[in-house]
């Protein structure tokens, strides 16, 4: 398969992508802005965070729109690397948080956290950041792509 | 012989024509990563993405040493042990300076069950430096230092300042404000890069005056984590308003400040660890001494009677014009020496006199207030050393100028806080 | 005898210092880190030299307060030999910097510093020629991981003050 081809599926690919990601920001944003919540099988938006993660996350979906045009020019490539990055932290530091909580015991409770609480911490339900998370890591690809060329 | 300025040029010119060549040069994809990032339209929402991994890997860590293990460790364990072992007991005026000074509560004097209501050097004063700010410190350090490391930093820098111009805010030193967030000892000496002395005024006082540093940040983290973002936000705030007003005010120029944007490049373990440690060799050697020696100092005037004294002389203004209680005052001495300590101090005084007396609201008036109303010993220290190289003997001026600007920013930036809660309707 | 590491902010005076000196100076991806003084020891064959880390300077006519501390620093130690760091993908500023200070009288050793950076952006500089032209050691160095700075080190010894009329002839000469 010949570059242009490669870098045409990372175009609709990322269009796609950016339109999901684009839908999750402007939920979380609207929730964060009223104040509500929203749980629905293992996927929830609340917290005191809402509002950033929010914007963190419709940005990044705009980030990825916007590098349709030209995808494989070297400064809308910048765009879908940072978009990624920007989810990258946003879930990063979600996984970061659940893995220190899961450690110690509760306020009253002992030292460390039973085995039992351990495995509570990473039931869920989870940020749509984590649901996105894997989805985002394409770009290391087309960062491989770019360096290559 | 020397050569003119055009001469060199010349002669430069000439040089790198003979051995210079400028290949074809593409765009890498570092470079692009360089440019959206300073570009407000994308810079802007990735810098609110990088300090929310700042903020949140700051308070996971912090949550996780000090609320996970070491609450528990000095609560439940080095606190009683304590007040059972160390010889005198409640009302013993040694025992009250070391342990624990007990409160009254219904007329008798009962013992603290908490390290921050004790007020005792081996107690509030080891679980403030160490439960709370070390863990605090460390987090905020190592973020930095790789933001810093990376390039990213003086990204940040330069994207502000365009903000700022945009807005019309010129000749800000942006980059002594970000590097003060960290300390602002280093902060006042990093102002020597700034072009004219009206300038370096400004900076020297505003960053004093305004921003917190990583120790108080920490702690602020601990005690009042819903509302860390507002007094942020009113203090970064109060840094603009004032700085606009006295750039008006001075004479003087404020020159732009060109800033060299270094390329990005990935933070090497051996410089993070290494500058890490050197910060955190600092904090052990420095602020520890001082968080227990604050301590000492104030629970010796409190013993003395003199706090009881100001607090009664300060009651109308703390009480009239800030609407705080006057038992503030305690820690208001304390954020002389330590702004960590008095925010400390000021959650255990919150714990004795109860939410009724002691509000939230009035917390945060009073952490505001810890922020604002004197720089910590240390800081004033390096403003005088800087001072007197940078003035001679027209230091004095100097330092009064900079106390003339802090009592009104103090007055008037606090007072105003108090009267944002009144309009509210929750003072 | 004296060695001065001078050069513009953030071309990475100090990470050469460190090299040098086997210090720990704090090194910073972030211009006007060192505004005072650094000082460190190197032994060259039998002489122990003492090493300092000047602040960022663009030009020997200060600006700042930084850079007064640097002018003053060349001006007090006028037989020290002076390695001027340039950035190699900004060679002409830095040589800006260096012809002044040749212009001074002192011995200079210049040490083209980021040569990596420099290559990844196709900067081809023929440092032979530059060597003949400025008629003092010139060595390109890559100070983060260390290439070059032996040969920089070992250049010291043999630095020479040159007039900068010869620099002039030199460069007419082609």
């Amino acid at each position: 398969m010949n570059n242009e081809s490669k870098y045409n599926i990372g175009r609709i690919y990322f269009a796609i992508f950016g339109l999901i990601v684009l839908a999750f920001g402007a939920a979380e944003l609207l929730l964060g802005v009223t104040g509500r919540s929203f749980e629905w099988g293992l996927l929830e938006m609340s917290g005191e965070f809402l509002l950033w993660q929010g914007i963190i996350l419709f940005s990044a979906g705009a980030f990825y729109l916007s590098s349709f045009k030209n995808f494989s020019d070297i400064h809308q490539q910048a765009k879908v690397v940072m978009a990624s990055a920007m989810i990258w932290i946003v879930a990063g530091m979600q996984i970061f948080g659940m893995i220190l909580e899961s450690i110690p015991g509760g306020e009253d409770g002992g030292w460390f956290n039973t085995a039992e609480g351990f495995l509570e911490t990473y039931a869920g339900p989870y940020i749509p950041e984590l649901f996105l998370l894997p989805f985002s890591l394409v770009v290391i690809y087309y960062i491989r792509l770019n360096r290559q060329k | 012989m020397k050569l003119s300025v055009d001469e060199r040029w010349d002669i430069i010119d000439k040089i790198s024509k003979e051995t210079v060549k400028f290949g074809e040069y593409r765009h890498t994809l570092k470079d692009a990563l360089a440019e959206i990032t300073v570009k407000p339209l994308t810079g802007i929402p990735i810098a609110i993405a990088v300090l929310y991994g700042f903020w949140s890997f700051f308070g996971a860590f912090a949550g996780f040493f000090t609320d996970g293990f070491l609450v528990k460790l000095f609560d439940g364990h080095w606190l009683p042990w304590l007040q059972d072992v160390f010889p005198g007991g409640l009302g013993n005026w040694f025992y009250s300076i070391m342990v624990d000074a007990g409160h009254m509560e219904s007329g008798v004097l009962v013992a603290a069950d908490n390290c921050f209501e004790s007020f005792g050097v081996l107690t509030s004063g080891l679980f403030v430096a160490i439960g709370v700010v070390l863990p605090a410190i460390i987090a905020f350090y190592l973020f930095l230092i790789i933001l810093e490391d990376s390039g990213y930093l003086p990204r940040l820098a330069v994207l502000i300042d365009t903000v700022f111009h945009k807005i019309g805010l010129h000749g800000f030193a942006v980059v002594p404000m970000i590097l003060s967030l960290g300390c602002n000892v280093p902060a006042v000496t990093a102002t020597r890069n700034l072009e004219t002395k009206k300038q370096r005024f400004m900076m020297m006082t505003l960053l004093a005056i305004f921003i917190p540093c990583g120790a108080q940040l920490g702690i602020m983290l601990d005690v009042i984590p819903e509302y860390v973002g507002f007094v942020m936000l009113y203090l970064f705030l109060g840094f603009f308003v004032f700085g606009f007003i006295l750039n008006e005010l001075i004479p003087g120029k404020s020159p732009e400040m060109i800033l060299d944007v270094p390329p990005y490049h990935m933070p090497t373990g051996r410089n993070v660890g290494r500058k890490l440690w050197a910060r955190l060799r600092g904090f052990f050697t420095v602020a520890i001494p001082f968080v227990l020696l604050g301590v000492v100092f104030v629970n010796v005037l409190y013993l003395v009677g003199v706090i009881d004294w100001l607090a009664n002389v300060f009651e109308p203004v703390l009480v009239g014009w800030f609407g705080v209680p006057k038992e503030t005052t305690a820690p208001l001495v304390a954020a002389f020496m330590r702004k960590d300590l008095a925010v400390g101090q000021l959650m255990g005084i919150q714990e004795q006199l109860g939410m009724v007396a002691f509000n939230t609201y009035q917390l945060v008036t009073s952490v505001v207030l810890v922020s604002l109303y004197f720089p910590c010993i240390a800081t004033v220290a390096m403003i005088i050393k800087e001072g007197m190289q940078d003035r001679g003997k027209g230091v004095i001026t100097f330092l009064l100028g900079s106390l003339a600007v802090l009592m009104a920013v103090v007055f008037i930036w606090g007072g105003l806080l108090h009267l944002i809660w009144i309009i509210l309707g929750v003072a | 005898m004296r060695i001065l590491l001078m050069g513009h902010p953030n071309v990475g005076k100090s990470v050469v210092f460190n090299r040098i000196t086997g210090a720990n100076v704090t090194e910073s991806n972030y211009p006007g880190t060192t505004v005072d003084y650094e000082k460190g020891y190197v032994r060259i064959g039998h002489e122990e030299m003492e090493v300092i880390d000047v602040p960022g300077t663009f030009s020997l006519e200060p600006k700042d307060k930084a850079e007064e501390v640097a002018v003053k620093m060349l001006e007090r130690n006028k037989d020290s030999v002076v390695v001027c760091i340039i950035d190699s993908t900004k060679i002409e500023r830095g040589l800006y910097l260096a012809l002044e200070i040749i212009e001074r009288g002192s011995r200079v050793v210049v040490a083209l510093n980021m040569w990596d950076i420099a290559e990844d952006k196709n900067i081809n500089i023929d440092v032979e020629k530059l060597r003949q032209i400025l008629g003092v050691p010139v060595v390109p160095t890559i100070a983060v991981s260390g290439e070059g700075i032996k040969e920089l080190v070992s250049r010291i010894s043999g630095a020479t003050s040159v007039k900068i009329e010869s620099v002039m002839k030199n460069v007419g000469g082609s």
